[in-house]
């Protein structure tokens, strides 16, 4: 097989990786946010059980959730995953939506008191001081950590390789097995060059709310 | 007729007890100084006005219509709060200007989401508020492009922009080094000729006795002393008004 044979057989598989990053991010960014305000509540047998599952979530790995998700439902209810994919993304969005909600958590909390007071003083409503003066500033202070676990996910999507997610790294074990050995380390091209672009464009976010100081 | 009139206001934090039993009344106008050395309850008893706290007990009238008892202030809604906190503004020791908006967005941010007049009026009164404070220059610098005197003024225009009853200050200038001091100070004496009505908690006792047409001294939650400037600083009665008057002008 030629190079560029190679190179688009990988490519098939790099685009298994793509969606199942586009996807994870489409529902966790909101879901993360959710969680938050759950793990954030005065209600508290809410607040206790957000909290509990995200400690669950974080606290075991990715790989065993992706084989829960993926053969839990058979085993159960008789009603295995037809999707190899939709169980990838399932696990992948209940994972990061936890660990993007305790960065929301850190930015929300790290806001000073002064702003909300200052909202309420003016008569704005809750929901008011929250879009209209809280979140950008949460947005700007959470840029940081959140390109740091984006690019961490883009590496992530590989792991779907367990429950057999035709991914980059399962089309390059294809050649493996047929002898061809340098198709394995030339993924690695793949993820370098989309983090490199995440990198960019996250550099730009940043740029573009340097405006202000908070 | 008084336009503000505060009865036996009582508030504690846990098991201290920050304000006991304070009263006192305001006419239309007037400048209220509220002075009194740090945790004597002067910043609570702002902060209970404008219901960022709530007294346990006690009555405030504003323009003869009761606002607040401590004895149903579990019953009031969050925008019946709302509506009644609109009585009062107030101006923060450090300022807690929106970073994120210009000097105009900071003015007109509350007033265009209340929708209390045309966005082309409130964007006019809040030009003419800039121009009041002395800022024209700076109508679309951010915040972080201010000194704090000036981020001060800001605020101070974005409190009168909802046109409150009456303006309250929390310590407007201990956030600021004493360059800075003076033109904040400046600014809240122009107010008094506007005709509002102000309450000033400060630590400037030159700024206190020379504008206020009347002086709180508060001392461990109670007010110690009242009256007006010449009588507050010129003839004091209470012991530790004169203790910490002698402590206030003593020479180091």
């Amino acid at each position: 097989m030629s190079f560029n044979q190679i190179t688009a057989a990988l490519f098939e598989g790099f685009f298994q990786n793509c969606e199942l990053f586009a996807l994870t991010l489409l529902f966790a960014i909101p879901l993360g946010l959710i969680v938050a305000f759950g793990s954030m509540t005065k209600i508290k047998p809410i607040k206790y059980i957000v909290r509990a599952i995200v400690w669950i979530i974080r606290g075991t790995p990715l790989m065993l959730q992706l084989f829960v998700v993926f053969y839990v439902p058979g085993l159960l209810f008789d009603k295995p995953m037809k999707s190899r994919m939709l169980a990838a993304v399932i696990a992948f969005v209940i994972n990061y939506a936890c660990y993007f909600s305790e960065i929301y958590r850190g930015g929300i909390e790290s806001i000073p008191k002064g702003q909300y007071e200052a909202g309420h003083v003016l008569g704005m409503n809750r929901k008011q001081i929250f879009f209209k003066v809280i979140l950008l500033q949460v947005v700007k202070r959470i840029v940081p950590p959140m390109s740091n676990e984006i690019i961490t996910l883009v590496k992530d999507t590989s792991l779907a390789r367990i429950i057999a997610v035709a991914e980059i790294l399962m089309a390059a074990e294809r050649f493996a097995g047929r002898g061809l050995i340098w198709p394995l380390f030339y993924t690695g091209i793949y993820f370098l060059i989309f983090n490199g672009v995440l990198t960019v464009l996250f550099g730009r976010v940043e740029k573009k709310l340097d405006y202000f100081r908070s | 007729m008084s336009v503000l009139e505060v009865k036996n206001i009582k508030k504690s934090f846990g098991k201290t007890e920050v304000l006991k039993n304070i009263s006192f009344s305001l006419e239309k106008g007037e400048v209220l100084s509220i002075i009194g050395s740090s945790g004597s309850g002067k910043t609570t008893l702002l902060r209970c006005l404008n219901f960022l706290e709530f007294a346990e007990e006690g009555i405030i009238t504003v323009n003869s219509e009761k606002i607040y008892d401590g004895k149903l202030n579990k019953k009031m809604k969050e925008s019946e709060i709302r509506t009644k906190r609109l009585h009062f503004g107030l101006v923060f020791q450090n300022f807690n200007l929106f970073p994120q908006y210009t000097v105009l967005k900071n003015i007109m941010l509350a007033p265009s989401l209340l929708k209390i007049a045309s966005e082309k009026e409130i964007e006019e009164n809040a030009k003419k508020l800039i121009e009041r404070v002395g800022l024209n220059d700076k109508t679309d610098s951010y915040p972080c492009e201010l000194s704090g005197g000036q981020q001060q003024r800001v605020a101070i225009a974005r409190a009168l922009a909802l046109n409150p009853d009456i303006l309250c200050f929390d310590e407007p200038t201990s956030a600021l080094d004493p360059e800075l001091t003076g033109e904040v100070l400046k600014v809240i004496k122009g107010l008094k000729t506007g005709d509002s009505t102000m309450i000033v908690v400060t630590h400037e006792m030159g700024f206190a006795r020379e504008v206020s047409d009347k002086v709180i001294f508060m001392a461990d939650g109670i007010i110690e002393e009242e009256g007006t400037p010449e009588q507050v600083f010129g003839n004091p009665k209470s012991e530790k008004m004169k203790a910490f008057l002698s402590k206030s002008f003593e020479n180091i």
